[in-house]
């Protein structure tokens, strides 16, 4: 009988308690995303890194690509605003991308053509296309809107959080699914692998290297792997440097047009 | 004399920012950048210009640097800069004739926190349109655009002062051009052209003078854009006071010369997100002050003109872009009742479609372009595609033809229907 009692009284408590610990567990698979989100995307106000990629393709051709880039958050965790300047390869020196990230469907961008002094306005449709024809596309780059997708904490097991992130809308969308590994200690995103409908996985993104920069965990050394038509992309960041004091007004037609000096040296 | 002169000021400047060459290398000096290439254009079309086969064959060394000041002085302070850009060019279709073509050469600073100015030769544009030039009314280069130069070479440089002021609501540019500097446009040894002394399309056979405005002061251009943003779109306005940079009206017919008649445009734009693309509406009214009332039969009307732009990127690395362009002749009975029975006559309007496929293939290393002219009220089409193909990041491979139609041979575009070319350049940049 006492057994009974004892019996009831844990099936009670699971059925209260449970309902609690399953929103505790859904809120904390959102937080660790939003983390995650803020710790790749959003380290210090501002930042600025030279960036290398060197881009091997299927059959073993390497491509070189270098830049600055510029960063200034203008709202925590939503409005980004990038300047990248081009220095390599030599046809495209002192050519000037600029981004600005909003946190709604489209960002604007903007292309500065220095040959022609033509600063052009580029359609922002396809986040999922090839950033300077390397493995890494736009998102990569920019950061994935989290809200665009919904996430399951499959494994939290070992050192990382295991995460499915499925589209809420598979319009755009060249993967069915990824999961991605966060890093418990930093909540540092190590590792991402997309996979399509029959659950192959067709491409993945690492951090190889994460250092401390002024407390804040850097990645600097990355790799994109397209597993579909192979080749990949290793992107280097060097001079990393947080909250220098970039200002709105760098993110303008009149910075395109004459790159700023201070920053792009 | 004047490429001598220039020849003398690239010497300079390659001298001055050369010691690279020199074995002397050091962390601050500017680095020099620039590029080999070979261009071929093969004619489809017979006319009457010097050559029947080509019309490209040349080859050409850009070299470009940029020297920044350093250390503790005004000069540095004010991020001054010199930029320099040149292509030595040996020509073959002239035989061989070799030159030198200046394309920067200028001192860029930042005299106040306000303003930028840039000094010199220099590269000008601004506008919305894509191929298409309603308030950009800098110098173009048509020769290059029709014989399959690259399309950095459609701009050519002008030698002017450009103030660009930023106050605090919105942003200014000032352009002071003391010498005016008209288009490149067919002469007949190269390109054909129609010309009305030869009533039909002409070649070397064509000789026209055209008469540029004496050096004064008071032909000096003038060119001004103020811009602002507002969210996502950008709007501005623009004024040019000149001359139109293409010879349309008659100076003085029995003597065959043409002239560049005096031009005053006033503009405005805007251009942001739309449908899930980028828009662009832009108009200009010319107004010819030496036609003003548009009676003048030999001097170009005013006129007004309306642009609207699309972009949208399909995703998969495809692009599509599409215009629309509408010419008015202001006056338009004036300048009918003034013409004479013996004269070719323009409509008034001109319709005028255009349409940009741009797509890339194997990591963005192959790009297709495919841009097409079409005017509906003309019957005359102009389509340009090309393949470029990044072989390295230093060896590059463009291909591509200039298809012109046309039903009459005085339209804008049907004129130019013996130049069909197909053209293909190697570069080795560096």
């Amino acid at each position: 009988m006492k057994r009974l009692i004892n019996y009831l009284v844990l099936v009670g408590c699971m059925v209260i308690l449970a309902p609690g610990l399953l929103s505790a567990q859904e809120l904390a698979v959102e937080e660790i995303v939003q983390k995650a989100n803020l710790a790749s995307y959003y380290a210090g106000n501002d930042g600025k890194s030279n960036v290398k990629m060197t881009i091997t393709d299927s059959q073993g051709r390497v491509r070189n690509r270098e830049f600055k880039i510029l960063r200034l958050t203008t709202e925590e965790g939503k409005e980004q605003k990038f300047y990248v300047y081009f220095n390599k390869p030599s046809d495209v020196s002192k050519m000037v991308f600029m981004v600005w990230k909003h946190s709604g469907p489209d960002d604007d961008r903007w292309l500065y053509l220095p040959a022609l002094d033509l600063v052009r306005r580029i359609a922002a449709g396809d986040k999922r296309s090839s950033f300077v024809g390397s493995h890494f596309l736009y998102e990569d780059v920019s950061g994935r809107n989290i809200d665009v997708d919904t996430h399951e904490l499959i494994d939290s097991s070992g050192d990382y959080y295991k995460i499915k992130n499925i589209p809420k809308s598979s319009k755009g969308v060249e993967f069915a699914y990824y999961i991605v590994w966060v890093d418990k200690d930093n909540f540092m995103p190590m590792k991402a692998e997309y996979y399509n409908e029959q659950g192959k996985l067709i491409r993945s993104i690492e951090a190889l290297e994460v250092a401390d920069v002024e407390g804040y965990p850097t990645v600097v050394k990355s790799v994109a792997k397209d597993m579909e038509r192979s080749g990949e992309t290793m992107m280097e960041f060097s001079d990393v440097e947080y909250n220098v004091g970039l200002t709105d007004d760098i993110f303008t037609e009149r910075y395109l047009r004459r790159a700023p000096v201070k920053w792009v040296r | 004399m004047g490429k001598v002169k220039f020849i003398i000021l690239s010497v300079t400047v390659l001298s001055i920012i050369s010691p690279v060459f020199a074995g002397k290398a050091s962390a601050k000096m500017p680095e020099m950048h620039g590029f080999i290439e070979a261009d071929l254009g093969l004619k489809l079309t017979d006319d009457t210009t010097k050559r029947d086969d080509y019309n490209l064959l040349e080859q050409r060394l850009q070299l470009k640097s940029m020297y920044f000041f350093e250390g503790d002085n005004l000069l540095s302070q004010k991020s001054t800069a010199i930029n320099f850009k040149g292509d030595f060019v040996v020509d073959e279709y002239y035989s061989g004739k070799t030159s030198f073509d200046l394309r920067e050469l200028n001192v860029s600073l930042t005299p106040f926190d306000f303003m930028d100015t840039k000094l010199g030769h220099q590269i000008l544009t601004w506008g919305t349109g894509d191929y298409l030039f309603l308030n950009d009314l800098f110098p173009k280069d048509y020769i290059s655009f029709f014989t399959g130069r690259d399309d950095e070479y459609l701009k050519k440089p002008s030698d002017a002062a450009r103030f660009m002021v930023y106050p605090k609501y919105f942003n200014m540019d000032l352009v002071f051009i003391p010498i005016f500097e008209p288009n490149e446009t067919p002469k007949g040894d190269r390109l054909s052209f129609f010309d009305s002394f030869q009533g039909g399309i002409a070649g070397c056979d064509s000789d026209r003078d055209i008469s540029k405005p004496p050096r004064q002061i008071k032909n000096s251009v003038y060119a001004a854009r103020a811009y602002k943003n507002f969210g996502s779109y950008e709007g501005a306005m623009y004024f040019y006071r000149g001359f139109n940079p293409s010879p349309k009206s008659y100076k003085n017919e029995a003597a065959r010369q043409l002239y560049y008649e005096r031009l005053d445009a006033y503009g405005s734009s805007i251009r942001g997100p739309i449908l899930d693309g980028i828009g662009n509406g832009e108009v200009s009214y010319y107004y010819s002050p030496d036609d003003s009332k548009g009676n003048i039969r030999t001097v170009q009307n005013s006129m007004i003109k309306y642009l609207l732009g699309y972009e949208k990127d399909m995703g998969n690395d495809l692009r599509l872009g599409f215009q629309y362009m509408l010419e008015q002749i202001l006056d338009y009975k004036q300048y009918r009742n003034a013409l004479l029975a013996t004269d070719y006559s323009w409509d008034e309007f001109r319709h005028i479609l255009t349409n940009r496929i741009t797509k890339y293939f194997v990591n963005q290393t192959v790009k297709l372009s495919v841009f097409t002219f079409f005017s509906p009220s003309d019957m005359d089409a102009y389509t340009r595609p090309s393949v470029t193909w990044n072989i390295t990041d230093a060896w590059t491979w463009t291909t591509g033809a200039n298809l012109i139609w046309g039903k009459d041979d005085t339209t804008e575009l049907g004129n130019m229907k013996n130049n069909k070319n197909i053209f293909t350049r190697l570069r080795y940049s560096f």
